[in-house]
């Protein structure tokens, strides 16, 4: 295999982070870790191309760097392209996920990279790449190029990379379905037992997490202000002339109710399989609460309703739609000079 | 944005910032239970809670 | 409290002469089945077949799957509150015709996304826990006009009545073999072993429960609140499906393999079984606060739990719930392990949980949502219509999730997603 790799100014043998503004330096030959890179992947690869980089230098002109390194890759002919393993160096962790994700996209060619959990590059590039976790610990070298050499021997032979925790590869969230030896039943019991007595025991899933989202400054006078209301609840006009589906919806619709003072179920669909919909047909205000609104904005309270109600379906939702049609509908209300939104979740 | 939900916890775990504490699932805005004038008495003060909550900084 | 169960084990079924049960062979009445099916006079007609292993064949839509059994007469009731009167379950002899199955078809419904079916032969068959299992199938057919939820308790009552009838066939026959479930069985000195508890929903009321629909002792659970209850009560007739069903079945209520494992675990000496609580997943704020809190407080208080092994009913909703409950229980002191169902459509490990605490870090991850089975069409199809038989006969593909028992929420399940 022609390999091509990438490295910091550190690992590069330039020096320390006096070097770290130094531009890419590329050598025909293996650098520093990667002769041992060579000699882990075994005697029918060699290292054609070293890309030695600062990583200030990196960080400033990401995307100049990564057209530099797909040029070289392209123009090398590598049949695979590492970066790292990066440990916890933040910059150089993000550098490398970047090139990785960039040789992956544009030339469809294996690439692996190592880095410690810690490091930002993991949160940024996990669920494209497989990264191997490097810990911090650079005297672990040998050991976190082996395993990255035996990850890329296997995506280059086409065949499926195996468990994170037997690859030692941190895990890219990608779920697929197995069948165990195990029934839950079993898996349940023996985790109960270990938990309680103080035992490791390994989690089939681990939990998300949520940045905080930054909140909107309070609306100032709600008596000037246009309110919109926006339903992940799945009521559509019936008929659903959107074709909003029942479960996941990719789709949301915008719906006028600029001259009606309330809802009435005969008038209106629920596509959601999440809830029973009943109670909500004999009565869609009980969802989307059009009549009191209004009421308030007659009595001055609020503005205006505005015009037209959102709705989706939120029903086991995968998170990149949600957040795709969150943005799209934020956008939506934004330019239609909305000041605040009610959102009412089932 | 004020998030009116019977599920809290959801809305919480995600980020929302002004949540709003719905009646149940299937009517975060009402209460089959109540007669007519009452469940909208109900949806009212729900609404202005919401109201009250995009009213205030967080 | 004991159960003893006296085991027939059964190796085919077929309709015939005489209901009986002779050297493993079940042998069906049909006339004595409908006729005890037709004491319930909204049930206008019913269709019995029988379906067994290895036959091409294929069932739908499934209402439920019950095991044939019944009481040792003057040992106890057959499903207490629902078809028999009031007594409490999980005491005394029962009868099981280990082997078979009663399954129920629900003849007003189609088959669609959220359906059940059986595949009686080939890989799909064999990935089912109820492929090996000889299949009593009977189709009510109600009297025209009857409402929905009248026809859905008429099913109901029908399933455990058909079960019982079945299971009769038990009684006055030596057991092949005998299991006995008492947690103060064989003297071991549990002192200082893990006490671990069960608290498993049975229902999730987002679906709104109809008022004569028939799950907890004959209750609709409505109003319900946390119940603790002695294990062998679930595996009795305590307990069965509501109308909603989403993976699951009352066959593994009967055979439930949580209550079997720690009970196995119990009697191995290696945890201390002290019991169950049964509860439901709520649609108001107000009872998720109740029922997450006392169904904690009394695994903690009742039942002086060191651990607790914590399942859902349904989907996302009682998912959030099992997350509360599981986290009062870390806050009590008790450790826990919940079992999850799979709900991230696009298979992306950060669309798959709807609660996040750190100290409920012990997950059961089922799977199903991109495993199938290649299937050729059948000519023999039991179904309540037409166009159900139709469209079944016609299957080329069987999702794990339209196939009875591969997805199973109690414990039954053996397909996992794993994360990558």
């Amino acid at each position: 295999m022609k390999v091509v790799h990438y490295l910091n100014q550190f690992f590069g043998g330039l020096g320390g982070e006096e070097e770290a503004g130094v531009g890419p330096d590329t050598r025909n030959e293996a650098v520093g870790p990667g002769r041992l890179l060579e000699q882990v992947l075994g005697d029918d690869s060699t290292v054609v191309k070293t890309i030695v980089c600062g990583d200030n230098y990196a960080a400033e002109n990401l995307e100049a760097v990564m057209e530099l390194v797909v040029n070289e890759v392209r123009d090398s002919e590598a049949d695979l392209f590492v970066a790292g393993p990066c440990f916890v160096a933040g910059r150089y962790g993000v550098a490398a996920g970047a090139l990785c994700a960039a040789v992956q996209a544009e030339l469809g060619i294996p690439v692996v990279t190592g880095m410690g959990v810690e490091n930002p590059g993991v949160d940024l590039y996990r669920q494209e790449l497989y990264i191997v976790d490097s810990g911090e610990n650079v005297a672990d070298m040998r050991n976190v190029l082996t395993r990255m050499a035996a990850i890329a021997k296997v995506t280059a032979s086409g065949e499926d990379v195996g468990r994170p925790a037997e690859w030692g590869y941190i895990p890219r969230g990608i779920m697929r379905d197995e069948i165990v030896e195990e029934p839950a039943a079993v898996r349940l019991a023996n985790m109960i037992v270990a938990k309680t007595q103080g035992q490791p025991y390994e989690t089939e899933l681990t939990q998300t997490g949520f940045e905080p989202i930054p909140a909107p400054p309070a609306v100032a006078d709600l008596s000037n202000a246009t309110v919109a209301i926006v339903t992940d609840g799945g009521l559509v006009p019936a008929g659903n002339p959107d074709n909003m589906p029942a479960i996941a919806s990719t789709i949301w619709g915008s719906y006028d109710i600029a001259t009606v003072d309330n809802l009435e179920g005969e008038d209106y669909e629920v596509y959601h399989r999440g809830y029973d919909n009943r109670h909500v047909l004999n009565d869609p205000d009980r969802l989307v609460p059009v009549d009191v609104l209004k009421e308030l904005e007659k009595a001055g309270e609020v503005g205006k309703v505005y015009e037209q109600f959102l709705s989706m379906t939120g029903l086991a939702n995968p998170l990149a739609n949600s957040r795709r049609i969150g943005q799209e509908i934020a956008e939506n209300l934004k330019s239609a000079g909305v000041d605040a939104v009610i959102l009412t979740s089932t | 944005m004020a998030q009116v939900t019977a599920v809290t916890p959801v809305a919480k775990m995600v980020g929302s910032n002004r949540v709003v504490q719905g009646k149940g699932i299937v009517y975060p805005l009402g209460d089959a239970e109540l007669d007519a004038e009452e469940e909208k008495d109900l949806r009212r003060a729900i609404v202005r809670q919401a109201l009250e909550a995009l009213g205030t900084e967080v | 409290m004991k159960l003893t169960l006296a085991i027939h084990d059964v190796s085919d079924a077929k309709l015939g002469s005489g209901t009986s049960l002779d050297g493993g062979v079940l042998t069906v009445d049909a006339d004595e089945l409908q006729e005890s099916i037709l004491q319930d006079r909204r049930i206008q007609s019913v269709d019995i077949e029988v379906a067994n292993p290895g036959q091409p064949c294929r069932i739908g839509v499934v209402f439920d799957i019950l095991e044939p059994r019944a009481k040792e007469p003057g040992t106890g009731t057959d499903f207490p509150g629902l078809l028999g009167p009031m007594a409490v379950a999980g005491q005394g002899t029962t009868h099981v015709l280990r082997g078979a199955a009663l399954t129920v078809v629900d003849a007003q419904q189609e088959p669609g996304i959220a359906s059940k079916m059986m595949e009686m032969h080939g890989e799909a068959a064999a990935n089912s826990p109820y492929g090996n299992l000889h299949h009593v199938v009977i189709v009510p057919r109600m009297i025209p006009g009857t409402p929905r939820h009248v026809e859905l308790n008429a099913l109901r009552l029908a399933s455990a009545r058909a079960a019982v009838f079945l299971g009769s066939a038990g009684i006055g026959q030596a057991a092949d073999s005998t299991e006995e479930f008492d947690l103060d069985g064989p003297s071991t000195n549990r002192d200082g072993l893990p006490r671990i508890a069960y608290i498993g929903q049975i229902h999730g009321h987002q679906m709104v429960v109809e008022e004569d629909e028939r799950i907890l002792y004959g209750s609709n659970t409505e109003g319900m609140v946390p119940l603790t209850m002695h294990p062998n009560e679930w595996m009795d007739g305590a307990v069965v499906c509501s109308y909603w069903v989403m993976r699951v079945e009352s066959y593994f209520y009967q055979n439930h393999p949580i209550i079997q494992e720690l009970y196995r675990r119990h009697e191995a000496g290696e945890i201390n079984f002290v019991g169950t609580v049964a509860t439901v997943a709520a649609s108001l704020e107000a009872d998720r606060n109740r029922n997450c809190l006392l169904a904690a407080h009394q695994a903690k208080w009742n039942l002086n739990a060191d651990g607790v092994v914590l399942t859902k009913y349904g989907g996302g909703a009682p998912h959030v719930d099992m997350g509360e409950t599981a986290r009062i229980c870390e806050a009590l002191g008790m450790k826990t392990v919940v079992q999850v169902s799979d709900s991230s459509g696009d298979r992306r490990a950060e669309s798959a949980m709807l609660f996040n605490y750190p100290e409920v870090d012990a997950i059961v991850y089922g799977g199903g949502g991109d495993i199938g089975w290649d299937a050729e069409p059948v000519e023999r199809v039991i179904a309540g219509s037409p166009t159900a038989a139709q469209e079944l006969a016609q299957m080329r593909h069987i999702p794990a999730q339209a196939l009875c028992g591969v997805t199973n929420q109690q414990g039954a399940s053996v397909v996992r997603a794993v994360v990558y």
